[in-house]
């Protein structure tokens, strides 16, 4: 019998004490599995998240928001030349405008609601409340983009919703000046418009190439046109107030980031999506930070329960050991021998632990992720980069938007709920790397547990211990 | 054949300094048994842990078969433990998870006798100190005092070693089975060739010796 069957024996020297030793070492190396489990479910939906939405960077103007407007727009000039930055491979352009009542025959299908309804009260001398100051009703402006993408604006990319797909007709050319315009299905329905028909804007007649739907009452409301006849349209030559830029690679966004800011100063106002996204993947990165954290602490706290483990067997087994030295055995023997012991503690915990680390890392992931969820929804809303702004709801008599006015607000906000509900959604599961984990701990874990052991047992004088009997 | 020369050694105690062992020279022959008497606290055991290279002496010469053992490093020591001494102990001392033959395997192991050789050495030796066959399974607590004294027995000569160490063999057990283990021991040395150096404080156990020294403060004396 040499020194490892003799270590693995001793295992099991003390029924009791084994048993114990064995549940706390798998109780702890559950809970590192289980954390290991769910730090790579969360690195991996952060990946996934980045990934898909993390290469853009998104302009407009400082002070824009939403249906609101603001800000002075961008000089397309100045932003065709980002296109020229290292890294940028695409752009995208758009110019928000809106169709006042006495700039276009189109009647917009959104409701007021009790907002217009509060705007549209008031005086007729306009010193009473609400901002119409009049008795005429409020009507909502139809918003206009005009867009030099119209294949992403109709699957979801430039206008707000999402959504978006082409129902009928077709989408224009990105280059296109022609007086065409893809509009939403509501927009079409309320207004008895099809794939031909045409409607006046700014005086000008135009026709409906395409028409879109995407299940969003804001959303199937607008009106898609091409950059460049927005611009002539609404006389707002060399004007854009948003641009989408594409990056080659998500590690070089906050570069481009920095030389768009950079490039168009201070009346620009630049978001990448990723820190957009890294503001809403905030939890996520809590989560994984804790799971790193518990990771390792679990890992510790296994391999100092082990180490007091053996250095109390070690000091148990002083007299023991002093005779196998006396008898013969060398340092190495007697170190091997323990340490095929704590070894052997540590592969039935790990076996233990990664039965239960596996089984509990779904729900021990799903509460990190829930409760760190729950904390970060008090931030509040989420607004869609390249969108615009966050949108509100509207309606209402007695309010008229300024007729000819600048550039109109983006897009519709949407709430971050639902992104967090897809975001809480992972997928946990322990492959080989678990297993290899599961593997490299235990060693670790024994290695670790046993060094103390070792050196106490090189120590340990023979002639001492028997001159004690 | 032992020969030990000006043996010196001494332990820094809070007290002061303690000469243990003072000028110790005596030798003794191989198969022979020697007795070595004194009072607890008389440097018996320290002796004893000088002559199995337990501990190191602070000055003096060591020599077995005319082999010098000061020269001797760690590992060289360690190896003359495993393979040119035996120790015998009062409580037994044999690794309680372990069976009798197992036990004596251990010995045999760390003198790295081949392995196919081991478990018949180890019955052959366990039969020569009369253990019951039937108890060679069996672990320590399984055993009474005496059985476990035998183990002890076989497993130090299990070796073949030049020199066998015993401290107070009998100091456990009851008179017979005391006298029964001495008169093994004399057996085992006669057979085996080896030098037993017995340490005892008890007089009938000396009597049985071939030679009796008597060591007191430290000094060794040859008793008539």
């Amino acid at each position: 019998m040499n020194a490892l069957r003799r270590g693995v024996r001793n295992a099991f020297r003390n029924a009791m004490r084994s048993v114990g030793v064995v549940v706390i070492l798998a109780v702890a190396i559950a809970l590192s599995i289980s954390m290991l489990i769910a730090r790579d479910a969360v690195t991996a939906k952060i990946n996934s998240v980045r990934s898909t939405t993390g290469t853009t960077v998104t302009v407009s103007p400082a002070g824009f928001f939403g249906f609101s407007g603001g800000g002075t727009p961008l000089e397309q000039t100045k932003v065709n030349a980002l296109l020229d930055l290292p890294n940028v491979v695409a752009l995208q352009e758009s110019l928000s405008e809106e169709l006042s009542t006495s700039q276009t025959s189109l009647k917009t299908p959104t409701p007021t609601g009790f907002l217009g309804q509060r705007f549209g009260q008031g005086s007729s001398s306009g010193s009473g409340n609400g901002f119409g100051g009049g008795t005429h009703s409020f009507t909502l402006p139809v918003r206009v983009i005009g867009t030099n993408d119209p294949g992403t604006a109709v699957t979801g990319g430039a206008n707000g919703g999402g959504t978006e797909k082409l129902v009928s007709g077709a989408a224009f050319k990105p280059t296109s000046t022609a007086d065409v315009a893809v509009i939403g299905q509501t927009l079409a329905t309320k207004n008895q418009l099809s794939v031909g028909s045409t409607f006046t804007a700014w005086g000008t007649k135009v026709t409906v190439v395409g028409i879109y739907s995407s299940g969003s009452t804001f959303a199937d409301a607008e009106v898609l046109m091409p950059l460049a006849t927005v611009q002539r349209l609404a006389a707002a030559s060399n004007q854009v107030t948003g641009a989408t830029i594409t990056v080659n690679n998500i590690s070089n966004v906050s570069s481009v980031s920095t030389a768009v800011s950079k490039a168009l100063g201070s009346g620009a106002s630049v978001t990448s999506t990723e820190q957009t996204v890294a503001a809403q993947l905030a939890p996520l990165n809590s989560v994984k930070s804790i799971s790193t954290y518990t990771l390792f602490g679990a890992v510790a706290g296994a391999a100092l329960i082990l180490l007091l483990s053996m250095l109390m067997i070690v000091r148990e087994r002083r007299r023991e050991i002093g005779v196998l030295k006396a008898i013969g055995a060398t340092n190495r023997s007697v170190i091997a021998q323990f340490v095929a012991e704590s070894t052997t503690f540590t592969v039935l915990g790990a076996l233990v632990g990664l039965v239960g680390g596996v089984a509990l890392s779904n729900p021990i992931t799903s509460a990190l992720v829930n409760a760190s969820s729950t904390t970060q929804s008090s931030f509040g809303g989420f607004v869609r980069p390249g969108s615009g702004g966050g949108g509100f709801g509207a309606g209402g008599n007695g309010f008229t938007p300024p007729s000819g006015g600048g550039p109109g607000g983006g897009g519709f906000g949407f709430h971050f709920h639902g992104f967090t509900n897809t975001l809480t959604q992972l997928h946990t599961s322990a492959g080989w790397s678990t297993l290899v984990f599961a593997f490299i701990m235990a060693i670790v874990i024994a290695a670790v547990g046993s060094s103390v052991a070792a050196s106490t047992i090189v120590r340990i004088s023979p002639a001492e211990v028997l001159r004690s009997e | 054949m032992l020969e030990v020369t000006k043996l010196n050694k001494s332990f820094k105690t809070p007290a002061g300094n303690v000469h243990a062992v003072k000028d110790v020279t005596f030798s003794a022959k191989n198969g022979e048994v020697v007795a070595i008497i004194g009072a607890s606290g008389s440097g018996k055991s320290t002796l004893l842990s000088l002559l199995g290279l337990l501990d190191t002496p602070d000055s003096g010469t060591i020599n077995v078969n005319e082999q010098p053992l000061a020269t001797l490093d760690a590992a060289g020591r360690t190896k003359y433990r495993a393979t040119q001494v035996g120790f015998v102990f009062q409580q037994f001392n044999l690794v309680p998870n372990l069976t009798a033959r197992e036990n004596v395997m251990l010995s045999l192991e760390f003198a790295h006798w081949p392995k196919d050789d081991r478990a018949l050495r180890a019955d052959a030796m366990l039969e020569m100190v009369g253990l019951d066959k039937s108890k060679a399974d069996r672990r320590p607590a399984k055993l009474s005092g005496g059985e476990q004294q035998r183990v002890a027995i076989a497993r130090a000569f299990a070796v073949q070693p030049e020199i066998i160490l015993a401290d107070e063999p009998t100091g456990s057990l009851d008179r017979a089975t005391g006298q029964k283990i001495v008169a093994l021991l004399h057996e085992a040395a006669e057979s085996q060739g080896a030098t037993v150096l017995v340490v005892t404080h008890d007089e009938k156990v000396a009597a049985q010796a071939d030679r009796r020294l008597e060591i007191e403060d430290g000094t060794l004396v040859e008793l008539a």
